[in-house]
């Protein structure tokens, strides 16, 4: 799924949360937003996924303009730090994802085998380690037949060897023709799995293209994703 | 097929709530008290324990029925709100709501079925009392299918109207906490009110007419009000409507106003609609003793009377005689009568001691051109002078027998080890095997 956004701007109470923000997402491509805490990173999501509603700007498919309270039926959101339904278990959560979010057949099968939840099915949720719990709010979002999947923070919590597995369950995803837009403020992770990367600070965004055009931009040919944003948000608007 | 499944997880969501368990396990005890008490008293009135008894017209109505499920009041008041609330406020909490909201079915059809499964839990946790009902049965006492069955819808509704203002509650607020207080406040609100509306009069006595406790109490009086069911209903749906409004995500503070606006005067235009035009005849005497109704002959003979009747009440609000003369006349007349209407001319509306009015204490029936008074709150007597204003006679009564009256001195044997013991060993364990086999789904 392609979406153009167009002047995205909200205000929360005296601070700009989101200053005009414009950016394309790309059909099949895993995009990263990265930013330091209280950049704008959920406010955006939020509003994308038409959680909340935006004071100003548009959001379209090609020619088409998708109203907030459309958009559930082609976005799903899937925030940092929930633990939903805490006394179900996994196995019973998957399925209830699977029916209410018309998941194709096998699909559940397929997401346990790929995020190696299947030790965990008849655990509860509640009783799950932050990092087991990670996996299967992952697992929740890529079950939906949603064709963009917004994941905030999809590192958090996970050690060397699940990040490799999460990274490949996205890219093997991604292959399959679904967009994925992953936000978090660990640099490393995205720029090893991320096609492109969109840089927020205070609001607005600051950067958009390849690590490497990124780089060029700041003129730091050689630096990391932490020192080109560093540069590009001390950068005056213009 | 996603409705199922919002359902399935609701329901597993109730049974995985502490909060609803224990209101299962407390209603044991009060109901098994309430009816143990109940019992007692009824073999007292029936002449058991060498006492002498009053046995005419005795009904399991009033001594068993309502003061057995009466037990619940406490229970609907402040049991049910936190289980009501806990569904919705735990999801709100735990972030599942913002999954919810991103799934097809709108806030409204969620809300739906969360209401759905919390009517069914509190249906459920009917148990104690039908195991009352049946231990009376067993004592060989009497009872009467429609008295029964009245009193479980009124129940029913009452469970509705509580859910509601739950839901509502937990979709404005935050957090279970805020959300609890806010929906103890409206249901302990309401029994303040019936509570000061039965103690003082004017607007407090006006306004305790529109209290769930008093919609109750018409249930438990044997009488089933179409007026009284649809305002219930309204208020429910409107509260569920409410909640759907806060919940809705990405809706600006304007829309978001005038939507609450809009369900909160859709709700009080209906239930004011449901109150006002649906006639006082729109209302079935499911007593088993006619208690609300006038003898057949006088009914036949009034309902066909298409004078209007006009009638003007002198007693304040808190006067016992209105209460009486309510009871035994008005509401009875204003059942039968196709053009009756009733007008409370007071100058004060509380104060039985302090009335200066000459006309107190006397109520004035007028019928075409033609009036008459009387004081009295009976009805034969009142009957007597209606006919008089007509130029009738009164018709002579129909050969229906007179209620006989359901004396039973007996004792609630069995029922404190029922009630006060096997009852909460049996809620711990289907508590535990409930639990065990949510965990265990895979």
């Amino acid at each position: 799924m392609s979406l153009s956004i167009n002047g995205l701007s909200k205000q929360d109470g005296s601070t700009r949360a989101l200053d005009r923000v414009s950016f394309d997402v790309r059909d099949g491509e895993v995009l990263g937003l990265f930013g330091r805490a209280g950049s704008g990173k959920r406010a955006l999501f939020e509003c994308l996924a038409g959680l909340r509603r935006a004071d100003a700007g548009v959001v379209t498919d090609g020619e088409t303009m998708i109203p907030s309270g459309r958009r559930r039926h082609s976005l799903f959101y899937i925030p940092d730090g929930i633990t939903p339904w805490p006394d179900q278990t996994v196995g019973f959560v998957l399925q209830l994802a699977k029916n209410l979010y018309a998941a194709p057949t096998g699909k559940r099968a397929q997401v346990i085998d790929a995020l190696q939840l299947r030790p965990l099915i008849a655990q509860r949720l509640g009783a799950l380690s932050t990092e087991q719990r990670k996996r299967v709010l992952l697992a929740l979002g890529l079950i939906t037949s949603r064709s963009l999947l917004l994941l905030e923070e999809p590192f958090g919590g996970l050690d060397s060897s699940q990040t490799r597995n999460v990274s490949a369950a996205f890219r093997a995803e991604a292959a399959r023709g679904r967009t994925l837009f992953l936000s978090s403020q660990q640099p490393g992770d995205l720029v090893s799995v991320c096609d492109r990367l969109i840089l927020l600070a205070n609001g607005r965004i600051v950067g958009e293209g390849t690590f490497d055009e990124l780089r060029a931009l700041s003129r730091l040919t050689d630096g990391t994703l932490d020192e080109v944003y560093l540069t590009l948000a001390a950068t005056p608007p213009r | 097929m996603t409705l199922r499944w919002l359902f399935k997880k609701d329901l597993r969501e109730l049974a995985a709530s502490r909060a609803y368990w224990l209101l299962f396990l407390m209603l044991g005890p009060l109901v098994g008290h309430a009816f143990i008490a109940a019992v007692q008293s009824y073999a007292e009135k029936s002449g058991g324990s060498g006492a002498v008894g009053f046995t005419h017209g005795l009904n399991p109505l009033d001594g068993i029925l309502a003061p057995t499920f009466a037990a619940y009041e406490p229970a609907v008041m402040l049991l049910l709100p936190f289980a009501a609330v806990r569904l919705l406020s735990a999801e709100k909490e735990s972030g599942a709501l913002t999954l919810l909201l991103q799934a097809p079915p709108s806030a409204g059809a969620m809300l739906g079925m969360k209401a759905l499964v919390l009517l069914i839990g509190w249906i459920v946790a009917w148990i104690p009392g039908l195991i009352a009902l049946a231990l009376w049965n067993g004592y060989g006492g009497h009872l009467d299918a429609g008295e029964v069955a009245n009193v479980l819808l009124g129940l029913a509704l009452r469970g509705m109207l509580t859910i509601g203002v739950s839901l509502a509650a937990a979709a404005l607020t935050s957090g279970t906490a805020s959300a609890t207080l806010l929906a103890l406040g409206v249901t302990l609100g309401g029994w303040a009110l019936d509570y000061t509306g039965a103690t003082r009069g004017g607007l407090a006595h006006r306004l305790a007419a529109y209290t769930p406790e008093a919609a109750t109490r018409v249930f438990e009086q044997g009488e089933l009000r179409a007026s009284t069911v649809l305002a219930v209903l309204a208020f429910s749906l409107g509260a569920l409507a409410f909640a759907a409004v806060w919940l809705r995500p990405a809706l600006g503070l304007r829309d978001r106003a005038l939507s609450t606006v809009a369900a909160i005067a859709g709700t009080a235009a209906l239930a004011a609609v449901c109150a006002s035009t649906v006639s006082p005849r729109a209302s079935v005497d499911v007593s088993e003793s006619r208690r609300n109704s006038l003898p057949v002959a006088d009914e036949s003979a009034l309902s066909a009377m298409h004078t209007p009747l006009r009638i003007s009440v002198y007693l304040a609000d808190d006067d016992p005689r209105l209460a009486d003369l309510e009871r035994e006349v008005l509401r009875k007349l204003e059942r039968t009568m196709p053009d009756i209407a009733i007008h409370y001319a007071a100058k004060r509306r509380s104060g039985l001691f302090g009335q200066t009015d000459s006309l107190y204490g006397q109520v004035w029936y007028t019928l075409g051109d033609r009036r008459a008074m009387s004081r009295s709150t009976s009805e034969p007597i009142v009957l007597q002078l209606i006919y008089g204003l007509t130029g009738l006679t009164r018709p002579a009564p129909d050969d229906e027998p007179p209620y006989p009256g359901y004396p039973r001195s007996t004792t609630p044997s069995g029922a404190a080890a029922i009630f006060y013991l096997a009852w909460p060993l049996v809620a711990v364990a289907m508590w535990w095997m409930v639990r065990r086999g949510i965990s265990r789904t895979k």
